[in-house]
Parts: C-alpha cells; structure tokens; sequence
C-alpha cells in the first residue's frame, strides 16, 4: 500500500466521528486494519506527566497501554520525553535494563513488540501512538510509514481531550483529517500561538488547543481565527470566550 | 548602477560566508538570504521552500508578506513553478507569467493580481536530492539572465549548505534530521514573533527585528532567543527593553 493511500485510509476512518475519543478510537482501528499489527493506542502526555490511554483498538491494547501509567515506565513515556520514536521488536531483549516492570507485564499477555511513536503538536510532544505485536521483529515498511501518518493526525484528537475548557466542545462540531491539520501548521497559527501564550500565560500546545476549540465554536477554521488575532480583532484577555472588540476603538496597534 | 550591484553581490556573498564561518543558525541566515535575493537579482520578492520528510513543503524564509503568501498559495493550491521545480529538481523559468495561465490555472492570475509578472524558481539541491526550491518573483516581464540564473543558483546552494552541515551529508537520516531542526525552528521563531508582536504592540516583522537584534547583541542564536521566549525562559520585556535601549524610535 502506498503513502498516499495510507494517508487517505487512516484520515478517512476518522472523519465524522462524533468526539475526539471516538477520533481516535477508529484511529486506532484502522492502523490494525491497515497496518497489519496486532494492536494501537493513543496516550496523553502533557508537559511531561502522562495523562492517560485515551484510544485503543481493543480492550488488550488499551491494558497494555494502560500498564505504562500504573508502572510509571514504558516505551510510550520515553518517547514523549525525547521527541523520537521508540522501537523495540524484542521486549526480551529490551527488558532487563529499560522498563522491567512494564516488559515483563506486556509479556504475559503475550505482546513482544512494542513501537512507540510521538505525537507532537507545533513541535511540543503531547502523546505517542503505540503499536503492538505479538510477533517479536521489526515493523515492515508499510506499517512504519502508516504508523508515523497515524502519529501525524493522532494530534487533532489528542489536542481536544487536552482542552480543560471542555463545555466549549459541547456545541462545537470538531473534525478530524489533513485539512484540519494543515490548517494548524501555518505560520499564521504559529504567530497567534505566540500572542495567546504572551496574552493568557499558557504552555504553546495549551495555546493551539484553546486556538483550535475557539475556532469551532466560531464556526472558523484555526488558520481564520488566527488572522482576526494577529489583527487584533479579537479580545485575547476574555479568556472564556475572546470577544470580537470594535475595530476602531482600540487605537492603532501597528503591524 | 553596475558597479553598485557587483558590490551588493559582494557584500552579499561576504555576509553569508561570515555567518557560515562562525556558528550561523539556518533559520536566520535564509532569511537574510531571502532579502539578498531581492538586492543582487532583478527580482522583487523572494520566498524559500524546504520539504519535511514525508516530502511536503514548508515556507522557510520569504522576504516579504507577498512573497510569503505567493509560496504559501502554490502549497495551498498544489501548484506553481517552485512546486514543479521541487518535484522535477531543476529550474523553473516563467519570464511572463500572463503566458503560463494554462500550466498553472490558480497560481498564474493569483499572482499576476498580487502584482507580480515573472517568475523562477531555483531548486535546493544535494547531490541527486532536492531539499526545497527557492522562489524568486520578479514584478518586470523578462527572461532572467544567463549571469542571474548563476547567481541564482549559487544562492541556492548556499541556503543548502546552510540546511546540511558537511560532514552530516553522507548520512541521509542526520540530514533530514537537520531539515526538521530548521523546520522546527520556524516555528519558535513564528510564536516568539508574536509574543513580542503582542507585549510590545508591534507588527510580527518588527518583533521579528527585536528577536535579532537582541539575538545578535548578545551572541546568541536566534532560534535560543526564539525558544526561551516561547518557553518564557526569556520575557518579552526584556527583549523589548533591549531594542528601545539601542533604538529609542521603536
């Protein structure tokens, strides 16, 4: 299977899903499917604490996800940390000196591979989507493309189970696929991160995740919102909501 | 005025070498090399790709607003010259862009409508690789000529060496890690551009004047100060204080 049909396959199994968990769920799903590994799960990890398995493509995968937050170590977490993948075709191998607890508990269900691929949003690690294998060895070619694809749009979900302002979620219609990620990759996103960062004293993946919620409850894309921010035609110090101010009265900021 | 050019060209080429020579940061080296475009070839704006690994194109360096969206419409739209030049790996001539509407029905009046009547596109080359294109948009009808398009590339090739140190360049994985790194950098860059932008009240290019300059006074590289900004290890304040300190005016 080629990049772009992966990349279509995987985009599609997400679209229309009816919330971020469900998203990633499917996600999850689908790298089964297409991928041919035995299991997926999607964590959180926000600045560094994980937060949780948060899509799974089974009850397994989201156990052996799981076990990384009881134990406090695993693949997952050391992929976050670094910003790279982790790949472990052999947990046997790896067990002795890496994650002991976690190697050793993943076994027993019968998983021997784990592959661990971080999920970054405006280059700030947020999570990692984990593949699993009962096999030992490394992943084909097709599976390692697939999964960094998935990795790629895990970022969409992932950043609205990180918005702590939840309720704006409720009558907002998010969606997930390549047009709502690109959106968020362009420089004029980047430059209204940094005015939210300056404006609410928030982390960057805090600032994209509150920039991609405000956009859905305005009906906007995140690319549209950015510019009436950096025209500052919106009022950043109304945190619930940053209102649209009248133009005129706010003087002449520049730019 | 010939005399005046060959010594911009100099200067130019002076400017790069310097900063190739003492610990440059790619980020902020292209974008001077964006704007040295502009003063030693006929040409009125200029834009520099870079393509991430999975061989999608980024805007890396533009020297202006309208050079910016130019490049960014032809990554939108999925056409342009400096996008065919990517994928075929050699140079895109377009010296009358109102003759080309054909090849590329979105991009041609796009840019005829910003103002712009010719266009070429350079590619970044690395051995049989091509790494990114650069964008060079000129508002006069008018093939470029044979000593232009030397120079052309010549710059081309510059902002390649500045994205892939040399003795990383037989490694495929490290040079890709590289062009990420750069990639990465744009982005800080872009969000410590507006945290200035919204501390100071100021437009994103002049905040982009004050990351510089205090990057440059106090040796630093521009992607540190971009990231202790963004990462609020340094305050928008102090970078503020220290422009106005040196340039009152601002």
């Amino acid at each position: 299977m080629g990049v772009e049909e992966l990349r279509s396959g995987l985009a599609t199994a997400m679209s229309g899903a009816g919330s971020a968990l469900e998203a990633a769920d499917r996600l999850c799903r689908a790298c089964v499917d297409l991928l041919d590994v035995d299991g997926a799960s999607i964590s959180v990890a926000d600045q560094g604490t994980t937060r949780g398995t948060f899509g799974s493509s089974s009850e397994l995968s989201r156990r052996m996800d799981e076990y990384q937050f009881t134990l406090g170590e695993g693949p997952c977490l050391d992929a976050v940390r670094d910003g790279v993948p982790v790949m472990v075709a052999d947990l046997s191998d790896a067990s002795h000196d890496r994650w002991p607890a976690f190697s050793g508990a993943v076994m027993e269900s019968g998983i021997h591979a784990v592959f661990a691929l971080p999920v970054q949003v405006a280059t700030t690690p947020v999570g990692a989507l984990d593949l699993f294998n009962r096999r030992i060895g490394p992943l084909t070619d097709t599976a390692l493309t697939g999964g960094l694809v998935a990795a790629e749009l895990a970022a969409l979900p992932l950043l609205d189970v990180m918005n702590a302002h939840g309720d704006l979620d409720a009558h907002a219609e998010a969606e997930y696929g390549w047009e709502q990620l690109t959106s968020l990759q362009r420089v004029e996103v980047y430059q209204a991160t940094g005015m939210l960062i300056a404006a609410l004293d928030i982390s960057p993946a805090e600032a994209l995740v509150r920039l991609r919620a405000n956009a859905y409850t305005r009906g906007m894309t995140a690319s549209e919102l950015a510019w009436e921010i950096l025209e500052r035609r919106v009022n950043l110090n109304n945190d619930r909501r940053w209102s649209a101010t009248d133009t005129g009265s706010d003087g002449d900021h520049g730019g | 005025m010939a005399d005046d050019r060959e010594h911009r060209i100099i200067e130019a080429f002076v400017e790069l070498a310097d900063s190739l020579a003492s610990g440059y940061d790619a980020v902020d080296l292209l974008d001077r090399l964006a704007h040295s475009c502009v003063g030693v070839l006929d040409v009125a704006a200029a834009g520099l790709l870079l393509a991430d690994d999975h061989g999608r194109l980024h805007v890396l360096a533009a020297s202006s607003q309208a050079a910016r969206e130019l490049e960014v419409f032809q990554l939108q739209s999925d056409e342009g010259p400096c996008r065919d030049c990517y994928h075929s790996g050699t140079p895109v001539y377009v010296p009358a862009l109102d003759e080309v509407t054909d090849r590329w029905p979105r991009f041609a009046p796009y840019a005829i409508s910003a103002g712009f009547t010719s266009v070429h596109a350079v590619p970044l080359r690395l051995r049989s690789d091509t790494l990114g294109a650069l964008g060079l948009f000129g508002t006069t009808v008018g093939a470029l000529g044979d000593r232009d398009k030397a120079l052309g590339q010549a710059l081309a090739d510059v902002a390649t060496v500045a994205l892939v140190q040399e003795h990383a360049a037989a490694d495929r994985e490290v040079v890709a890690q590289q062009l990420q790194a750069a990639l990465n950098s744009r982005v800080a860059l872009e969000q410590a551009k507006g945290v200035v932008a919204y501390v100071g009240d100021l437009g994103v290019n002049q905040a982009f004047d004050v990351l510089r300059r205090y990057a440059r006074d106090h040796n630093l590289r521009l992607t540190e100060v971009a990231a202790g900004v963004v990462n609020r290890d340094l305050t928008a304040q102090q970078v503020l204080a220290h422009a106005r300190a040196r340039s009152p005016v601002t």
